[in-house]
């Protein structure tokens, strides 16, 4: 059985985005039956990767299910439209890394799911870069110096 | 895609290498097996009391209730195991988060949330600016693991030097008494190093809490922004010869991550910048050491995160080494907001 092809596109191209600016997104799934797809779940999300367990955070969200789209299955092309928040920003740190994505996820039959998601970047953060810890015995070598003792 | 568990290897975090739906099932049955062990057994007892066939090792007293305490604890368990891997049937990571963050909007809950509505995944500094400054609009509060590093210097001290007291004064016993145990002889010293060692650690840490007067930061305004200058107020009380004092601006990821049953924290420092250093000063009883200086938070510095297992936190580091005592740091955590939104015009 072929695997359905989920697409996503972002209506702006802008990179990188902005606290308060609208993402538009359009998002479609094809190569699948109609009757084979139960829900459909959108969402524009922040996760975590790196050295911890992962952390998500969902902005915004929308699912759809079979039976509740009047007219239309659910494989016809549809838009989302939210404004970004504030944070958490897009950081590319060294043990920790935050990004942000749009999601499409599928329900089809017999429990199966698909998944897609497009990346893009919210604010301006450049990359960190790990600094030495200064050592305990650092100090020491000023003992020389210590004219108040 | 793996299919077999390997026999030897340890889990990370929530990877998994098998179907998520065989792991759930496997899952529920494990916890429905469990619910029914609980009923099916408690129900048995109850009966068998009602109809006076009970076991002689189950009858009314200590065992009987015993037993019907453990049938009650594997029904609560099974039957939450149940609830709780049912709602995570169907339910995706995403469709459980925006769940979650429904039930956050709500305006009682969100008063007691850790983050502000405005900057999701900052935490609040309601606990930073609740005390005034003297000479600044606020006094950052001091956070430090010393009082648990003491601690346990103090509870490792008493616990080694008790045990060790009594092998050397049984070994002491021995020689006396012309037949001496050379074994124990040979065990108890370097029972009787360590436990120098202990007595030194120790000394050593609680004259560091109180032979070390308290170190004072106050700020002229809170939450930091990226870009802005702040003044800052530092102080330093006590009675001390001091080669360096130095405060600095740091800011550190923190990961937490499973590996196996253990959780571990691990932190990496990615910015540091020194604010002010002074060096070879004397500070008296009855005169503090006091600074003023200018604190710039970096344009693109990213802000304050908090998550529950990943964090990205800013702090001013006071960082000090006086003779004869050994280097002390104090961290008073501050929280930086995204920078304000620039309007149209620029």
């Amino acid at each position: 059985m072929m695997e359905p092809l989920l697409s996503i596109r972002l209506r702006d191209q802008r990179h990188p985005y902005q606290p308060g600016d609208a993402l538009e997104c359009a998002y479609q799934i094809d190569a699948v039956d109609a009757a084979d797809i139960q829900s459909i779940e959108a969402s524009v999300l922040w996760h975590t990767e790196g050295k911890g367990d992962e952390d998500l955070g969902v902005h915004y969200f929308e699912r759809l299910e079979q039976g509740e789209v009047d007219g239309q299955d659910l494989r016809a092309l549809r838009v989302l439209c939210t404004v970004l928040p504030n944070s958490p920003l897009t950081y590319p740190g060294v043990t920790l890394k935050i990004r942000w994505c749009v999601r499409v996820r599928a329900f089809l039959r017999r429990g199966k799911e698909v998944f897609f998601e497009q990346p893009f970047v919210l604010g301006s953060i450049p990359p960190a870069i790990p600094v030495l810890q200064p050592e305990p015995e650092s100090d020491s070598q000023d003992d020389e110096s210590d004219g108040m003792m | 895609m793996a299919r077999l568990f390997r026999l030897w290897e340890k889990k990370r975090g929530d990877r998994s290498t098998g179907s998520k739906f065989v792991g759930g099932l496997g899952e529920g049955l494990f916890f429905g097996v469990l619910f029914l062990l609980g009923s099916l057994s408690l129900a048995y007892l109850v009966a068998a009391r009602l109809l006076g066939a009970m076991p002689p090792l189950y009858q009314p007293g200590f065992g009987f209730w015993l037993m019907v305490l453990v049938m009650i604890s594997f029904m609560l368990i099974g039957g939450t195991g149940v609830v709780y891997t049912v709602l995570q049937v169907g339910a995706s990571a995403e469709r459980r988060s925006a769940m979650a963050r429904r039930a956050a909007d709500i305006e009682l809950l969100s008063d007691a949330m850790p983050s502000r509505r405005e900057y999701p995944t900052v935490p609040r500094d309601t606990n930073l600016t609740n005390s005034p400054g003297i000479r600044l609009a606020y006094r950052l509060p001091v956070t430090h693991g010393g009082p648990w590093v003491l601690f346990a210097a103090t509870a490792f001290f008493l616990v080694w030097n008790g045990i060790a007291t009594v092998l050397v004064l049984v070994v002491f016993q021995s020689h006396l008494s012309e037949r001496p145990d050379w074994f124990l002889t040979v065990l108890v010293l370097p029972f009787a190093a360590i436990g120098i060692w202990a007595t030194y650690y120790f000394v050593q840490q609680l004259l560091l809490h109180t032979g070390i007067g308290p170190t004072t930061v106050e700020i002229s305004d809170h939450p930091l922004r990226p870009g802005e200058s702040y003044q800052l107020f530092v102080s330093q009380a006590g009675r001390l010869n001091v080669k360096s004092l130095e405060l600095s601006l740091v800011c550190e990821e923190e990961t937490t991550y499973r590996q196996g049953t253990d959780i571990r924290t691990e932190r990496c420092r990615v910015y540091c910048e020194s604010i002010f250093i002074e060096r070879d000063f004397q500070i008296d009883p009855g005169k503090a050491f006091e600074c003023s200086c200018d604190l710039r938070v970096p344009d693109h510095a990213m802000h304050s995160f908090q998550a529950s297992q990943n964090a990205v936190q800013w702090m001013l580091v006071a960082r000090g080494h006086a003779a004869s005592w050994p280097v002390f740091q104090r961290c008073f955590p501050v929280v930086v907001c995204p920078a304000e939104p620039r309007g149209e015009d620029g």
